[in-house]
């Protein structure tokens, strides 16, 4: 009976019913089965007012809302074209940073690839980058940057980690500072990957110039204080992570509409009601699932799931390669919150019991998930790519590939070498 | 006859669009500001308003709920949909509608038990912050997954007569 009835919500999920829906019902028939009265699911529900952090949400995806909307994404080219176009592979590299930097602030939502990558495509082509070569980066840098801070995957994963009583484990600060290294270690490696690629392309280098570097320093100076003050105000303890969050809107609120003044006053209830309809979408399915990890963990599933897996592989190494080949077909499939919220409860007892450091698990996820963003068939940046630059899916699949492997060898690096995430923490 | 009835319906869908889409803003206006403020009388006055952080956790589940009723007008909900876009188009739009009242009928559900819930929480008199009790807190509950199943439905039967959301939504 039990069968039967997962079995048909696993066909009703892939038929395309809201994954909210599903978790819910998965709920429903956990519930009925262990003779719990139904209300327990609104009990369940209303649990995610018990989380403080849950603000930093709808505060941080709003701005990174406001962000896309303005025209961030020029000034941020323009500003590290002129610091770091001088360098041989130069607008690779800059693509690299601009895209990391944009996703950190607007999430992995695609908005990276239509705003940045639209403006970042047709100038590589320009400067001699091959067309593959530059449909592969714009594609691939989509995802780049979701290990740096304040990203949305970043605090969900802490959110859910303290939701399930990992708190002292997994600070959102030491998160933050975990996502570091290895993000650098991604655009590094990205960044050799670029050199070799196009060591014999025709690309001119541009000389480095004062004038030009001010001017942009100039058009971007509103911009460039906000890493400072949000990062700096959380990293110094004097904002709270939704403290942070909050001051974030009021000053991208103040710097788009009254500082550039480059979005009409009147389009902010159209981007306020756009930015919620996207966090109701990842709440939903987070206060669903906060019913359902109950019943896992009342059923002792995660534990027994430790037993079989023990049981069979015991192998830490082995386990850790299991997990990436899980995680990168998953979050193929799955979009990055869902993932998220399904996968952790599941996995991180699982991976403590392995000895695995909770947040060195929470930077591997993420890692997996940013790859998985562009794995084919189904990568959502593939579709986005296609969509936008209008080439066959194909194309993009033979374009990203390059770029996907160089990202596994830095996947395994942070695999399999812990202090790369831990160093600054524990 | 007709026609006044169709314009009736969709003058009905068009209000409670706008209503939906006052309230969305407006609670995350507010919860800017309210967010603000603490923030200030915090760093500044060493003070704060005593019931703000939970007003605040409150309306974070009210705007994600109102988010994801105003995401459902057009179906716009993370899902995995892999089967679905191999069908041909007929068995396509059975399974649509089969999904559709499976989904509404999971939200009613919802919006049945929670109900209860509130009632339960009515007869208690628990208080949420200062002097609002919890049920009304709550209310939104039942509220949104009614909207959520009814919107659910309505896109069910549109599937299965073979017509597309309309445009902006139901």
């Amino acid at each position: 009976m039990f069968v039967i009835c997962a079995g048909l919500l696993v066909i009703i999920a892939l038929l395309g019913a809201p994954l909210f829906v599903v978790i819910l019902a998965a709920s429903i028939l956990g519930f009925i089965s262990a003779d719990v009265d139904l209300s327990v699911i609104a009990i369940e529900l209303y649990r995610i007012t018990d989380t403080p952090i849950l603000l930093a949400l709808p505060l941080f995806t709003f701005a990174g809302y406001l962000l896309a909307e303005g025209k961030t994404s020029d000034r941020l080219v323009s500003l590290s074209q002129a610091f770091l176009g001088w360098m041989p592979s130069g607008l690779a590299i800059v693509s690299f940073f601009t895209c990391a930097f944009f996703t950190a602030f607007t999430g992995a939502s695609g908005v990276t690839i239509v705003a940045v990558g639209a403006l970042l495509y047709p100038a590589l082509k320009q400067e001699g980058y091959s067309d593959k070569f530059s449909l592969g980066l714009v594609t691939t840098s989509g995802s780049l940057g979701l290990l740096i801070p304040p990203s949305l995957p970043l605090i969900l994963f802490a959110i859910i980690a303290q939701q399930m009583g990992y708190g002292e484990q997994v600070s959102i600060k030491d998160l933050f500072v975990a996502g570091l290294i290895p993000a650098a270690l991604m655009i590094l490696l990205l960044s050799f990957y670029s050199l070799w690629e196009n060591r014999s392309a025709p690309i001119a280098k541009q000389p480095f110039s004062w004038p030009v570097a001010l001017s942009t320093i100039k058009k971007a100076r509103w911009e460039i204080p906000l890493p400072f003050f949000v990062l700096g105000g959380i990293y110094s303890g004097f904002f709270a992570i939704s403290d942070a969050a909050a001051a974030t809107v009021i000053y991208v609120i103040i710097m788009e509409f009254f500082l550039y003044k480059e979005i009409p006053l009147r389009r902010l209830p159209d981007i306020m009601r756009d930015s919620m309809m996207m966090v109701g979408g990842i709440l939903l399915i987070l206060a669903v699932s906060l019913a359902f990890t109950n019943f896992l963990v009342d059923a002792e599933i995660p534990m027994q799931l430790f037993h079989v897996i023990q049981s069979n592989i015991e192998s830490k190494i082995v386990f850790l390669l299991l997990l990436n080949i899980i995680l990168l077909a998953l979050g193929a499939i799955l979009d990055i919150f869902s993932s998220l919220i399904i996968m952790i409860p599941l996995i991180l007892p699982v991976a403590i019991g392995y000895g695995i450091d909770p947040i060195h698990l929470g930077i591997m996820f993420l890692a997996n998930m940013q790859i998985g963003y562009f794995t084919p068939p189904v990568g959502m940046n593939l579709f986005i790519a296609s969509y936008r630059f209008n080439k066959p899916i194909l194309e993009l699949y033979r374009a990203t590939i390059p770029f996907m492997l160089v990202l596994m060898v830095a996947l395994l690096l942070i695999t399999f070498i812990p202090s790369l995430t831990l160093m600054f923490i524990r | 006859m007709n026609t006044t009835f169709n314009d009736a319906v969709k003058q009905c869908i068009h209000r409670l669009h706008s209503f939906e889409d006052w309230v969305l803003v407006a609670m995350l206006g507010s919860m800017i500001l309210l967010a603000t403020t603490q923030i200030l009388l915090r760093n500044l006055f060493d003070t704060g308003i005593f019931w703000g952080d939970s007003l605040l956790r409150i309306m974070v589940l009210w705007i994600a709920l109102i988010g994801a009723t105003v995401a459902t007008r057009s179906n716009n909900h993370i899902r995995i949909d892999l089967i679905s876009r191999m069908l041909p188009p007929l068995a396509q739009r059975f399974t649509a509608t089969l999904t559709f009242l499976f989904t509404s009928t999971v939200c009613i559900t919802t919006a049945h038990y929670s109900l209860e819930f509130i009632r339960y929480e009515y007869e208690d008199q628990t208080l949420a912050f200062a002097q609002v009790p919890t049920w009304i807190c709550q209310s939104i509950l039942p509220v949104a997954f009614s909207l959520m199943g009814l919107r659910f439905f309505l896109q069910g039967l549109l599937s299965a007569l073979g017509k597309e959301i309309p445009q902006g939504g139901l």
